[in-house]
């Protein structure tokens, strides 16, 4: 199959759901093309923002660092040890060996020295590893870009997690979520600094192919909390519908943000309270993360 | 005989060539929106053509959490 756009090379990545087919330059282009765009759609970002690119070592957050540093965006990198032992040893390798064969160096949480590593976090809370994951590294991008005066918080979601994340809010009906749902979180007075998603256009195949294309050296192996993940059985049920019907995922997620864009006073107008241990912004009067971390303080004054 | 390695699912299987991508794929059972497929430093799309005594590499693309 030739390249649907130079039409002279071989393709080597196919895209049903935009009915083309690309070689590794045209792909590049599209792909920088997507990036663009989501950005520009939404005003994730401007060109004197000072981004904290939030990298687990993945496929995603290291294509998302690159290319907005391709974008002319400045950028530092954040990475959350995550105290798992291995997997995160491994994730932290790969994070400092891309950031200094780019001359930069990521800021590092290292959640075993902050008392909250993950395994022992979920099991104290009785909660999911990912639960407690997604609120531990969501209070700490805030923290980190707070203190560190940056303007904005990117993260490395794509279309797959976005679309996955819709499909299990919708089935669970759960109106708070949905209506948070979005590539731009705002800044809000009090503290919460803006955060984005750059790369909800593109889908994880592109994701990874870009990466792969780019020699990017990323971690393959799953997080080993994940494999129950819940997201995970969403992203397969769209896949089963993305294969019959390609484009749907995109049609799906596409379709809800234009929708949900009549609500969205709703979140703009709800400013967070300040957590009463820490002072991080809050809408309840201790924030998750404090409440999680006294609730590993007090399992480990049991044990 | 091609070879068709699974890394992250520690699998290996072996399938007669020649064949395409996407029928190998479907030989092992996996959902060809969710991997990607390579030969070296060479990404493959569903339609090229694999030849007998070639490795090729299926990399899941999905991350769970």
């Amino acid at each position: 199959m030739k390249c649907k756009r130079c039409r002279k090379t071989e393709a080597a990545v196919d895209l049903p759901s935009h009915n083309s087919a690309f070689c590794p330059e045209c792909f590049f282009l599209f792909f920088r093309r997507q990036v663009e765009e989501g950005i520009r759609k939404f005003r994730l970002l401007s060109a004197g923002d000072r981004v904290l690119v939030c990298v687990s070592g993945g496929k995603d957050s290291l294509v998302l660092w690159d290319i907005l540093m391709e974008l002319g965006y400045r950028t530092e990198g954040l990475h959350i040890d995550l105290g798992i032992d291995g997997y995160s040893d491994r994730s932290r390798e790969k994070v400092l060996a891309y950031a200094a064969a780019r001359g930069k160096e990521p800021i590092v949480v290292d959640l075993r020295s902050e008392g909250v590593p993950i395994p022992e976090a979920a099991k104290s809370a009785r909660k999911e590893e990912c639960a407690v994951c997604g609120t531990v590294k969501r209070y700490f991008f805030n923290r980190v870009a707070a203190e560190g005066g940056f303007t904005a918080v990117a993260t490395g979601h794509n279309l797959d997690d976005e679309a996955a994340r819709l499909l299990g809010n919708l089935l669970h009906w759960d109106e708070d979520h949905l209506s948070r749902q979005h590539p731009l979180l705002p800044e809000v007075e009090g503290g919460l600094v803006r955060k984005v998603k750059p790369l909800w256009r593109v889908s994880e195949m592109e994701t990874a192919a870009y990466g792969f294309l780019k020699g990017i050296d990323y971690v393959t192996e799953e997080c080993p909390m994940s494999e129950d993940a819940t997201s995970l059985v969403y992203k397969e049920a769209l896949s089963l519908i993305e294969e019959k019907m390609p484009g749907t995922r995109r049609k799906f997620y596409q379709g809800f943000l234009k929708n949900r864009d009549k609500n969205r006073d709703v979140l703009e107008n709800s400013a967070p309270g300040v957590c009463v241990t820490c002072g991080a912004p809050t809408y309840a009067a201790v924030c998750s993360f404090c409440r999680l971390k006294e609730r590993v303080t007090k399992t480990r004054g049991r044990s | 005989m091609i070879r068709v390695r699974m890394p992250q699912k520690k699998r290996e299987l072996e399938v007669p060539g020649p064949r395409r991508v996407a029928d190998i794929l479907a030989a092992a059972g996996v959902r060809p929106t969710m991997v990607i497929v390579t030969r070296g430093k060479q990404l493959l799309t569903k339609d090229q053509r694999v030849e007998d005594g070639e490795t090729i590499d299926i990399l899941s693309v999905v991350s769970g959490g």
